[in-house]
């Protein structure tokens, strides 16, 4: 087996990821809105309510808010764009004929896109959010850094094992959209989906507590979620390993589940167009 | 010898027509728009459930109790739904018709551009929105302790002053297009970020974007004191409560900088060919 199909089809959305610059910047003003918003949101529910004991400390919270803000186009919103252009012209049947294994082709394509997407925006909203608040004197909102080293190596592995599980939801939305021949159906789920269960809306620990364990359990905490708690060492029941555990559960049973789904539906896929 | 034209349509007869063709091109697809419809209600709903989560672990949000901060929630997305169906025209403005060199078609028509804009589509989809934030607001109105009888004339007002205000942001958004020609997301943050701060009490915010949300984008004017003056809220800022029932006036004044600046944009318009 050779790997090169699948580094070209990486290579080629990565760099598709990087071209819009413009929309780097503009995404990078969108986040510090909101993140802005929901900073001051919470400084002043924590402040007007001292005694109450959170899972998350007020400064953690705003890290937490941070970090999500900075990998908010890592998340599973819906399908491959390319890939929802070909369900609907027809021109998924190109993809069909060529010699690859085609998980792990469209795999490599909706991983780079999500990194190429992701990694510059994480970077400066970082730079922005970390050092620079602080030397501008807002350090009490900035992003705080990480508990100590070991929490700072775990949740970079974390959070590597969340992009390929983001990647692994994404491939199920692709396979909805070869399925229903629009992706407009994928979005319509995807998104309100990630959005709630990844803890970009309000961070998992502080939901209500009887709902905390199943927030915890389902797949899309293993995104961004678990890395973030790991970064921010709070406490996991179990600690780290049960997240690691989590992440690399979801991976291998969606990937399985994903590639019998997928060999279903392309065994009796119609395509549009002539 | 030309005959002129026997019967020449109102601008308001011409906008039915124009609304009615577009309903009846969306319902064409009834199970795609019922997904996108309930996609957005989810999507809308999800939103609230993140506050009801912080109230539930903080007991009231920085000492507002939940009745007021539904209140706020419903007026914004109430009023920003209604924009959003009207507005879609000129959302798409830069890409459609700006690139693509198609408003020089709509220039060559004897009508205002503006409504022939605003007849590019009635959206629906929005009415997933519409229902939950109307939903909240009745919900809100119902748990607050001292609702005011004239809210009954109040609500509608700052409904419609923050549909105006909304409406506005799409016109400047889509006469910023003239200069940027492909539409810049950076405005969504007036729009879906405006929705977000909306949804919050004013005094939650840090002074920068109080005065930047009173004075530059008039939000507060349409949400938050038309608020508070239904509900009999004294402003902790000690801003005089009777203002809420005329603030909300500020949007129809947004709206009209804004067709000025419009109307300003067109006459400097250069065509960039097809």
């Amino acid at each position: 087996m050779t790997l090169r199909p699948y580094l070209t089809a990486f290579g080629l959305q990565w760099k598709i990821g990087l071209r819009y610059r413009i929309a780097v910047i503009a995404g990078l003003v969108a986040q510090m809105w909101f993140g802005a918003v929901t900073l001051m949101a919470y400084a002043s529910v924590y402040h007007a309510a001292p005694d109450v004991q959170a899972p998350l400390s007020l400064r953690q919270a705003m890290t937490y808010t941070w970090i999500q803000q900075s990998l908010f186009t890592l998340l599973p919103l819906g399908c491959l764009p390319a890939i929802g252009d070909a369900a609907k012209t027809g021109a998924i049947v190109y993809d069909l004929l060529r010699p690859v294994d085609m998980w792990n082709w469209w795999l490599s394509a909706t991983l780079a896109r999500l990194l190429g997407n992701a990694v510059p925006r994480a970077i400066l909203l970082a730079c922005v959010a970390g050092p620079l608040a602080m030397l501008v004197g807002l350090g009490a909102w900035s992003l705080a850094p990480p508990a100590d080293m070991a929490a700072a190596a775990l949740s970079l592995l974390s959070i590597t094992l969340g992009a390929l599980l983001s990647a692994t939801i994404v491939m199920w939305w692709n396979i909805l959209t070869a399925r229903t021949l629009s992706p407009l159906g994928s979005y319509a789920v995807g998104t309100p989906l990630a959005v709630l269960l990844s803890g970009m809306l309000l961070p998992l620990p502080l939901y209500p507590d009887w709902i905390r364990p199943f927030l915890l359990a389902q797949p899309f905490a293993g995104i961004t979620d678990i890395p973030i708690r790991i970064y921010l060492g709070t406490p996991i029941p179990g600690g780290a390993v049960t997240g690691l555990g989590l992440q690399l559960f979801w991976l291998a049973t969606l990937t399985l589940l994903g590639r019998l789904w997928m060999r279903q539906t392309v065994n009796r896929l119609e395509v549009q167009g002539a | 010898m030309t005959q002129p034209p026997a019967r020449t349509l109102s601008a308001l007869g011409l906008y039915r027509r124009m609304a009615g063709a577009s309903i009846v091109a969306q319902l064409r697809y009834p199970g795609t728009f019922a997904i996108q419809a309930i996609g957005n209600f989810v999507t809308t709903l999800l939103g609230f459930f993140g506050i009801w989560s912080l109230f539930r672990r903080f007991g009231s949000i920085a000492g507002w109790d939940i009745g007021t901060v539904a209140v706020l929630y419903g007026l914004v997305n109430v009023a920003f739904a209604v924009a959003e169906t009207l507005g879609r025209g000129f959302e798409v403005f830069g890409g459609e018709y700006v690139r693509t060199g198609s408003f020089d078609r709509l220039l060559l028509r004897p009508r205002s551009t503006l409504l022939l804009l605003l007849g590019h589509e009635l959206r629906l989809r929005p009415i997933g929105r519409f229902l939950q934030g109307a939903f909240v607001l009745i919900a809100g109105l119902w748990l607050a302790p001292h609702v005011q009888w004239s809210a009954v004339l109040v609500l509608p007002l700052a409904i419609a002053g923050g549909a105006a205000m909304f409406l506005g942001v799409l016109i400047g958004q889509a006469a910023l297009c003239f200069i940027t020609v492909e539409g810049l997301e950076v405005v969504n943050v007036l729009t879906y970020g405006g929705v977000e701060a909306g949804q919050y009490p004013l005094t939650m915010f840090g002074r920068w974007l109080r005065r930047f949300i009173t004075f530059v984008l008039p939000l507060a004017a349409v949400c938050y004191y038309p608020a508070l003056f239904s509900l009999n809220h004294p402003d902790p800022l000690g801003v005089p409560t009777w203002i809420g029932a005329l603030s909300p006036l500020a949007g129809f004044a947004f709206l009209g900088v804004m067709v000025l600046i419009w109307h300003r944009a067109v006459a400097g318009y250069v065509s960039s060919g097809s």
